[in-house]
C-alpha cells in the first residue's frame, strides 16, 4: 500500500491544473476566442454592411487570440 | 415505466422516440395533465437526496476503528473525493472543499445511476434544469472562493488579463471574459445534461426499435433480438457514461476552484 500512494503534491496555489481541466481550459479557449471575435466581426458586418468579411477576420483573430492563451496560460511552465 | 408498459399493452409503438418521452406523467395528483409539481423525475431526486443522507449518516454514525463493511465503503468514497480530486487538484487547501466534492460527486452519481436502474430507467440529469442548478452551485463557489481569496479587484484582474504583451491584451481579454465566466457554467451543465439525454434517447432507440421492427414485420424478430442484445451492449456503455460525467462535473468544479484561488500567472 505504501508503495504505491503517489508522491504527496506540495500543491502550492500556483500549481498548473493537472490534466482533465488542463483540457477543457485549452478547448474552451480555442472555442471561445472563435466565437467571441466572430461574433464582434459579425457585428461589425451588420454595421458597415460588408457582407461577412469582417466575421472571417474576427474569426481568424479570435482562433490566433485563442493560441497566444492557451500558450501564454498553459504552455510556460511556472 | 409508463413508457415501456404502454408499448407491451397497445401493441404499437410512437417510434421514433422524441422529446416528449421525457416529460413523464404526473404521480400526485395521480395521471394529471395541468400539474406536474411532483413527477417520476421529482421522485427521483428526493429519493437520491434522501439515500445519500441516509448512507453517510448510518455509516458514519458509529465509526470503528477497525470499518465495518459499509463503513469502509463510504470512507473509500470520501476518500477518493479528497485524495484524488480534492487534494490533487487543489493541494492542502482542498481539503476544505472535499465534504462539498464528495457530496456533489454522490449526487449526480447517483442520480446519474437511475438512468440504468430497472424500473427507473432515466436520469433526473436528463432535464437541463438539474445539471444548470448545480452548475450554478459551481459558479457561484469558484467565484466566491476566488473573491474571498484575492478581493474583488485582484481576483478579476487574475482572471481577465493573462501574462502578454500589452497589445495583445484587447484581443485577449474579451475570450478570457467570455471563456470563464460564460462558457465554463454553460458547459458544465450542458456537457452532463447532453450526455444522460443522449444516453437515455439512444436506449429507447434501441428497445422501441426492437417493438416497432416487430410490428412492422413478424420476420424481422431475429433484427429486434439484435436490437435488444444493442440494448443490454449500451446500458454497460451508459453505466460507464454515468460514472465518468459524475466524475468530470466534480473534477471541473475542483478545477475551476483551484484556478480561482491560484496566485497570479
Amino acid at each position: 500500500m505504501a508503495g504505491d500512494q503517489k508522491p504527496p503534491n506540495a500543491g502550492g496555489p500556483g500549481d498548473v491544473p493537472p490534466g482533465a481541466g488542463q483540457g477543457w481550459t485549452a478547448l474552451s479557449y480555442l472555442i471561445a476566442g472563435m466565437l467571441v471575435w466572430g461574433f464582434i466581426g459579425w457585428l461589425v458586418d451588420r454595421w458597415l454592411e460588408t457582407g461577412g468579411v469582417a466575421t472571417g477576420i474576427g474569426i481568424v483573430l479570435g482562433m490566433a487570440g485563442g493560441i497566444v492563451l492557451v500558450v501564454r496560460r498553459l504552455g510556460t511552465p511556472q | 415505466m409508463f413508457g415501456q408498459s404502454n408499448v407491451l399493452a397497445q401493441g404499437e409503438v410512437n417510434f421514433p422516440p422524441s422529446v416528449e418521452d421525457f416529460y413523464l406523467p404526473s404521480i400526485a395528483p395521480w395521471g394529471a395533465h395541468n400539474n406536474y409539481w411532483f413527477t417520476k423525475i421529482t421522485l427521483m431526486v428526493w429519493l437520491a437526496v434522501g439515500i445519500l443522507i441516509l448512507f453517510f449518516l448510518l455509516t458514519y454514525r458509529k465509526p470503528q476503528l477497525v470499518p465495518t463493511k459499509k463503513q469502509w465503503l463510504a470512507e473509500s468514497i470520501y476518500g477518493f473525493v479528497r485524495n484524488n480530486i480534492a487534494v490533487d487538484m487543489i493541494g492542502h487547501q482542498g481539503v476544505r472543499f472535499a465534504p462539498y466534492f464528495t457530496t456533489l460527486f454522490c449526487f449526480v452519481l447517483l442520480t446519474n445511476f437511475f438512468a440504468i436502474v430497472p424500473f427507473f430507467q432515466i436520469s433526473p440529469n436528463s432535464h437541463i434544469a438539474f445539471p444548470a442548478l448545480l452548475a450554478a452551485i459551481s459558479y457561484v463557489l469558484f467565484n466566491y472562493v476566488g473573491i474571498k481569496q484575492h478581493g474583488f479587484v485582484k481576483y478579476f484582474k487574475n482572471a481577465l488579463v493573462p501574462p502578454a504583451p500589452w497589445y495583445i491584451l484587447p484581443l485577449l481579454i474579451p475570450i478570457e471574459a467570455f471563456s470563464t465566466f460564460l462558457v465554463r457554467p454553460f458547459s458544465l451543465a450542458v456537457r452532463l445534461f447532453a450526455n444522460m439525454f443522449a444516453g437515455h434517447m439512444l436506449l429507447l432507440v434501441f428497445t422501441l426499435g426492437g417493438f416497432a421492427m416487430l410490428n412492422a414485420n413478424a420476420l424481422l424478430a431475429p433484427v429486434s433480438v439484435v436490437s435488444w442484445l444493442m440494448t443490454i451492449a449500451l446500458t454497460f456503455l451508459e453505466f460507464l457514461v454515468i460514472v465518468l460525467q459524475a466524475y468530470v462535473f466534480t473534477v471541473l468544479t475542483a478545477s475551476y476552484v483551484q484556478g480561482a484561488l491560484a496566485e497570479e500567472h
